[in-house]
C-alpha cells in the first residue's frame, strides 16, 4: 500500500503545566489564522464548559482545524487539539497525542520546568510525537527565558536555543510558532485507498444526531452514505455526517487520511463507540486495529448517591453519558444504609471526582451525594484469600484480617529550594518516604517521595501549595502495593453507626482523623429536637467524641399586623433545606456531612 | 370573623430593633396622611361591603404620639363606613410618654376598648440602649390610668446581658400594673436596624439564652395568671386578642394605610411602605397595594397549619376536616410518627407539646406541602 505524505496537514496538540498558557495561546492561534471573527472571539474560546471558563482550567480536550498561509506561500491545516494540563486528565491527554504527529511544549517563561512539563513531555514522547518547545510569558518582569531555554535542554534534552520566545497573552511572536508548526511538525501520512481505518480519540452524546465520535483518519476516506463498524462492536451503522471543527461542527463532504473531524451516524447507544476504538470500513474493513489506548484504572473512589431516593435512574443515565467522553471514569452500583442506592464510583484524581460531581450537578440538573474519597485497598484474609476495597463498608470483619496493603506513589515535587523544609514536614505528615533531591538549576530542585495515596487525595496538594505559596508543583505515579497497619474509623451519631462516614486510615492517624472528624460533623449538623452525641470508634472502641446540643430555639417572633408572606417564606426557605438532608435513624444530616473529611487538617 | 388594621406609621423616635414601617422624620405629614387613610378606608369599604368585621386594631408605630383627632377619626370612619359589629374590640398602639388622661378620654369616647402599652422592658438603662422614649415611671403612669381596663403590655426578651431576673421584674411590673394581656416576644435583629451591629459584635445573647428566658417568662407568666396561647402571647382568661387570633385561624382582614398587610377573598397583598407614595396613590384614585398572591390549592392548607400550630390549641380536627376534607391525623401519619416526640395528637386536636413551641419551625415544616 501507498503511504502518501500529506504534505499541506499539520496535526498537533499543545502540552503545559497548568497555568503555563495553553489556552491563551490556542485563542492565539486561532485568531491569527481568522478562524473566529473578532467579534466572536472570547477567551478560552475552547474551553466551552462554564465549568471550565470558572476555573480557567481545561478538563476536556477540544479540537479545532484552521488554515494558515506559511512563508513559504503555501496554504496548510492546522488541526489543534487542546489538552488539559492537570494530572488528573493526564488520561485525556494520552488521548490527544495518539491523533497528532507533533506537540507544542509551552513552558512558563519565569517559574521553568514544572511537574506536568515533564510528565506530558514524556507522554508526548511515548506517542513519538515531535516536541515543539515555546517559552511564554516573556512580558513578566520575573521572566528569565534564557536560564529557562537552558532548563529544556538540561532536563528534557531538547534544543531551547531555538524555542520562540513569545507572550499569548500579549500576542508577542505568536507568527513564529505558527511558522515553526509548518517547519518542525511533520505532515501527517496515510493511504486514502487503503480500507478505512479512524480513531475514535473522543465522543459525545447529541441529542438530535446521537453520537459524535472525534477522529482521526489514519487510513482511508469516509463520507456520508459510508457503511461503518467498529471492532469491539460489530454492529453496522450508515454515516448521516462527516466533518471538521471550526471549533463548532462544520460539516464536509469527505474525511480522508490525515484529517481531523467527526463522524455521526445516528448512533444511539452509547456503549457501541467507545473512545480507542477503531472505527473501518463494514463492507471493506481493515485487517486490524489501531493500537488503541492504554486502559486506565481509576485511584480515588466515592459513593455518589441521589439526594432524591427516586431519581437513581437518572444518575444512571448521568454517568453514562459522562462516561462517553469521559472513558476514564468508572461505576458500579452500591447501597448504603445511610444513603440508600447509588453508585461507586473510580476517579482518576481528586479534581477529577470533583469535577465529575460538578458536571453531574450542572449538565443533569442532579442534586447528588457524595462520600468521603477512598483508594483501593489489598485485603489478605487469615483464609488466604485476597480481597480488593474501595468501598470502607465492604471491609470485611477485623478478625478475618491477616493483614493489609495500600497504593503507595512515587512523587515528584518540584519547587524552589527556599521551601525544602516546609515541604519535608509536609511529606513527612503524610508518611512519605524521602527517595530523592536533583538539584535542576539553582533555583529549582526536585524531591522524589513515597507516599501512601490515601495521604495525597485529601489535601496534599492544597497543603504543598500554602507551604510553598504556590510556588510547588507535583505529579505522582503509581508505584505498587505495600503493607501497612490500616484500620476502619466508624463515626457514630446517636448511637448508630454511620456507613456512608466511614474511613480507612492508618492506625496512628486514627485518632486525630476521628476527633477532628468529629469536631467537623458537629459544626456541621445542624442543632435538632434532642441532642446528638457523635462517636468515633475503631472496632466498637470509641476513641472521641462530640455533642450536637439540642435546638433550643426555632421559631418567627410576632405576626406583625398580619404579615403572614413574609413568615410562609421563611418557613418554605427552612423546608427546602431540610429536604436537602439525609435522614440517617433519628438524625438529619446535610449532605456536606459526608464530605467532612476534606475539609479538617490533619 | 374578619378584622380591620390602620397603620400609624409616625413615632417620636426610632427603636434601635425597629424594622417596621416609622418615619419619625415624616411627622408633618399626618394631616396629608390621614386624609388618604380614610379615603382608602372609604374605597376599601365600599370594595367589602359585604363582609362583616369583628376588630379594628390600630397599630403602629406609635397611633399614641400623633393627634388623638386622627385616631377619632379612624375610629369613626371604620364605624361609618366598614360593616363593623357594635360589640367590636378595638385595640390602639401606645407608647408610655406619649399618653395623657385628654388622649384617652378621647380614644374611650370614639369606642377603644382595648389598649396596648409598648413596655419592653422596666429597666430604664434597657430602655435607653434601645432608643425607647420612656422610663419605667411613664409607664406607670399610664398604667396607672388604664387601671381596671383591658390592657397588654409588651415585654421583649433576648435584650442586652438580659437575666430572668431581669425579665421577672419587667414581668413583675406588669402584672401589678394590672395588665390583663402579655406580650412576650424576642427581639429579632434585623439586617438595616442599628441593633444589628450589637448582633454582629456578640453583644446580643445566644439561642441557648434566649430560650431559658423565654421558657423562664412562660412559667412564670403562667404563675401569674396569664396563659400562653399562642408563642408570643399570655392572656388572663378571657382576655385573648380576638384580633390576632383571627390571623392564626387564617381569617379575613383588610389593611389600611402604609405597609398594612391583608388577606381578603384568599388573597393576600400589602401597601406599599412609603409614606410619599402611598399618598400619591390615593390622591390619584388607586389602591397603594403591591404583592398581591392569591392562595389556592396546597398554600391554604400549608397557611392553616403554620398558623395553627403556631398556638396553645393547635389544629381543629373537625376544623381542619370541613375545610380541607381530611383528616389531619391520617393524612399526616407519617408526619406525626416521625414528630411523635414532640406532637400531641387528640381526638380532637394536634398540637405542638408546650414545650416545644419555641422550636415550632423546625416541625412545622414537616407538614408542609
Amino acid at each position: 500500500m501507498a503511504k502518501k505524505v500529506k504534505e499541506n496537514i499539520r496535526n498537533f496538540c499543545i502540552i503545559a503545566h497548568i497555568d503555563h498558557g495553553k489556552s491563551t495561546l490556542a485563542d492565539r492561534i486561532i485568531e491569527l489564522t481568522g478562524q473566529v471573527a473578532e467579534r466572536d472571539m472570547e477567551e478560552q474560546l475552547l474551553d466551552s464548559m462554564d465549568l471550565e471558563r470558572e476555573r480557567g482550567i481545561t478538563i476536556k480536550l477540544t479540537p479545532v482545524r484552521m488554515s494558515y498561509k506559511a512563508k513559504d506561500g503555501k496554504d496548510y491545516i492546522f488541526n489543534l487539539i487542546d489538552t488539559p494540563g492537570h494530572v488528573d486528565f493526564t488520561y485525556e491527554v494520552s488521548r490527544s497525542l495518539a491523533a497528532c504527529e507533533g506537540a507544542i511544549l509551552i513552558i512558563d517563561a519565569s517559574q521553568g520546568i514544572e511537574a506536568q512539563t515533564l510528565a506530558n513531555t514524556y507522554l508526548a514522547l511515548d506517542n513519538n510525537l515531535e516536541i515543539l518547545p515555546v517559552i511564554n510569558k516573556i512580558d513578566l518582569a520575573s521572566a528569565r527565558p534564557d536560564e529557562v531555554a537552558k532548563e529544556i535542554e538540561d532536563v528534557i534534552g531538547l534544543d531551547g536555543s531555538t524555542a520562540p520566545r513569545i507572550s499569548a497573552k500579549e500576542g508577542i511572536n505568536i507568527e513564529e510558532v505558527l511558522e515553526q508548526i509548518v517547519t518542525h511538525i511533520p505532515a501527517p501520512s496515510g493511504d486514502d485507498e487503503a480500507p478505512l481505518k479512524a480513531l475514535i480519540f473522543d465522543s459525545y452524546y447529541d441529542n438530535y444526531k446521537g453520537v459524535i465520535c472525534f477522529v482521526r483518519i489514519m487510513d482511508g476516506t469516509v463520507k456520508a452514505g459510508s457503511r461503518i463498524k467498529t471492532f469491539t462492536s460489530n454492529k453496522v451503522f450508515d454515516v448521516v455526517e462527516v466533518g471538521t471543527f471550526d471549533p463548532h461542527l462544520r460539516p464536509k463532504a469527505t474525511l480522508c487520511s490525515g484529517e481531523v473531524g467527526y463522524i455521526a451516524a445516528s448512533i444511539k447507544t452509547i456503549q457501541d463507540t467507545t473512545v480507542g476504538d477503531t472505527i473501518t470500513d463494514a463492507d471493506n474493513p481493515a485487517a486490524e486495529a489501531l493500537p488503541g489506548y492504554k486502559k486506565v484504572h481509576p485511584v480515588v473512589f466515592s459513593g455518589v448517591f441521589p439526594l432524591d431516593g427516586s431519581k437513581f435512574n437518572d444518575l444512571k443515565d448521568a454517568l453514562l453519558k459522562l462516561k462517553l467522553n469521559d472513558a476514564s471514569l468508572t461505576f458500579e452500583p452500591d447501597n448504603s444504609i445511610a444513603l440508600g442506592f447509588g453508585f461507586r464510583c473510580g476517579f482518576l484524581g481528586l479534581l477529577h471526582m470533583e469535577i465529575i460531581q460538578q458536571r453531574i450537578e450542572r449538565e443533569f440538573d442532579l442534586d447528588i451525594i457524595t462520600t468521603a474519597p477512598s483508594v483501593s485497598y489489598k485485603v489478605y484474609k487469615t483464609d488466604k484469600t485476597m480481597m480488593v476495597v474501595n468501598n470502607p463498608s465492604h471491609l470485611p470483619d477485623p478478625s478475618d484480617i491477616d493483614y493489609m496493603e495500600e497504593p503507595i506513589v512515587k512523587a515528584s515535587i518540584y519547587s524552589p529550594p527556599d521551601y525544602l523544609g516546609p515541604i519535608m514536614d509536609l511529606c513527612q505528615e503524610k508518611r512519605g518516604v524521602f527517595l530523592d533531591m536533583t538539584y535542576l538549576d539553582a533555583n529549582r530542585v526536585r524531591l522524589l517521595y513515597k507516599l501512601p495515596l490515601n495521604e495525597i487525595i485529601y489535601d496534599f496538594f492544597d497543603g504543598l501549595k500554602s507551604r510553598t505559596r504556590g510556588y510547588a508543583s507535583f505529579d505522582y505515579e503509581l508505584d505498587g502495593y505495600e503493607k501497612s497497619d490500616l484500620v476502619k474509623l466508624d463515626m457514630m451519631l446517636n448511637g448508630d453507626v454511620c456507613d456512608a462516614l466511614s474511613i480507612i486510615v492508618h492506625r496512628e492517624k486514627a485518632y486525630a482523623r476521628g476527633r477532628a472528624l468529629g469536631e467537623k460533623l458537629k459544626d456541621v449538623i445542624p442543632r435538632q429536637m434532642f441532642e446528638i452525641p457523635i462517636q468515633a470508634c475503631i472496632g466498637g472502641k470509641v476513641i472521641a467524641r462530640e455533642t450536637v446540643k439540642a435546638l433550643r430555639k426555632d421559631v418567627l417572633a410576632k405576626c406583625y399586623g398580619g404579615d403572614i408572606t413574609r413568615k410562609k417564606k421563611l418557613l418554605e426557605k427552612q423546608k427546602e433545606g431540610k429536604k436537602k438532608m439525609r435522614k440517617l435513624g433519628t438524625v438529619e444530616v446535610p449532605s456536606e456531612a459526608f464530605t467532612s473529611i476534606l475539609k479538617i487538617d490533619s | 370573623m374578619a378584622g380591620i388594621y390602620v397603620h400609624v406609621p409616625f413615632c417620636k423616635s426610632k427603636c434601635t430593633y425597629c424594622d417596621f414601617a416609622s418615619y419619625p422624620s415624616e411627622a408633618g405629614k399626618a394631616e396629608l396622611y390621614f386624609a388618604c387613610l380614610y379615603k382608602e378606608m372609604k374605597a376599601r369599604a365600599n370594595q367589602y361591603k359585604n363582609h362583616k368585621f369583628d376588630t379594628l386594631y390600630i397599630g403602629g408605630g406609635t397611633p399614641s404620639f400623633v393627634d388623638e383627632k386622627y385616631i377619632v377619626g379612624v375610629v369613626k370612619q371604620a364605624k361609618e363606613k366598614f360593616n363593623l359589629a357594635p360589640d367590636a374590640e378595638i385595640t390602639i398602639e401606645m407608647n408610655p410618654g406619649t399618653v395623657t388622661e385628654k388622649k384617652l378620654d378621647a380614644y374611650r369616647n370614639a369606642g377603644i376598648n382595648r389598649f396596648s402599652v409598648g413596655l419592653q422592658s422596666a429597666d430604664d438603662k434597657m430602655l435607653l440602649k434601645l432608643n425607647r422614649i420612656h422610663t419605667l415611671s411613664d409607664y406607670l403612669e399610664t398604667a396607672t390610668m388604664l387601671k381596671g381596663e383591658n390592657f397588654n403590655a409588651d415585654a421583649l426578651i433576648g435584650l442586652f446581658d438580659q437575666t430572668t431576673d431581669d425579665l421577672k421584674k419587667t414581668l413583675d411590673v406588669i402584672s401589678e400594673s394590672g395588665a390583663t394581656h402579655v406580650s412576650m416576644y424576642a427581639l429579632k435583629a434585623e439586617d438595616g436596624t442599628p441593633i444589628y451591629t450589637n448582633y454582629l459584635n456578640g453583644e446580643l445573647p445566644d439561642d441557648d439564652t434566649v430560650a431559658e428566658l423565654y421558657a423562664f417568662g412562660v412559667d412564670y407568666l403562667a404563675s401569674l395568671g396569664f396563659n400562653r396561647y399562642e408563642v408570643s402571647n399570655f392572656a388572663k382568661p378571657g382576655y385573648r386578642s380576638k384580633h390576632n387570633e383571627n390571623y392564626w385561624k387564617r381569617g379575613e382582614y383588610i389593611g389600611l394605610g402604609v405597609a398594612a398587610s391583608s388577606h381578603m377573598e384568599n388573597r393576600r397583598f400589602n401597601n406599599i411602605p412609603y409614606i410619599d407614595d402611598y399618598v400619591k396613590c390615593i390622591i390619584s384614585g388607586y389602591f397603594a397595594e403591591e404583592n398581591s398572591e392569591v392562595i389556592e390549592g396546597d398554600e391554604i392548607k400549608n397557611e392553616f397549619i403554620m398558623l395553627a400550630l403556631r398556638t396553645e390549641d393547635g389544629i381543629d380536627r373537625k376544623e381542619y376536616k370541613k375545610l380541607f376534607g381530611t383528616d389531619f391525623a391520617t393524612e399526616f401519619a407519617n408526619e406525626l410518627s416521625k414528630n411523635a416526640a414532640v406532637t400531641d395528637v387528640s381526638r380532637s386536636r394536634v398540637k405542638i407539646r408546650p414545650e416545644y413551641l419555641f422550636v415550632q419551625n423546625s416541625i412545622i415544616v414537616d407538614f408542609l406541602k
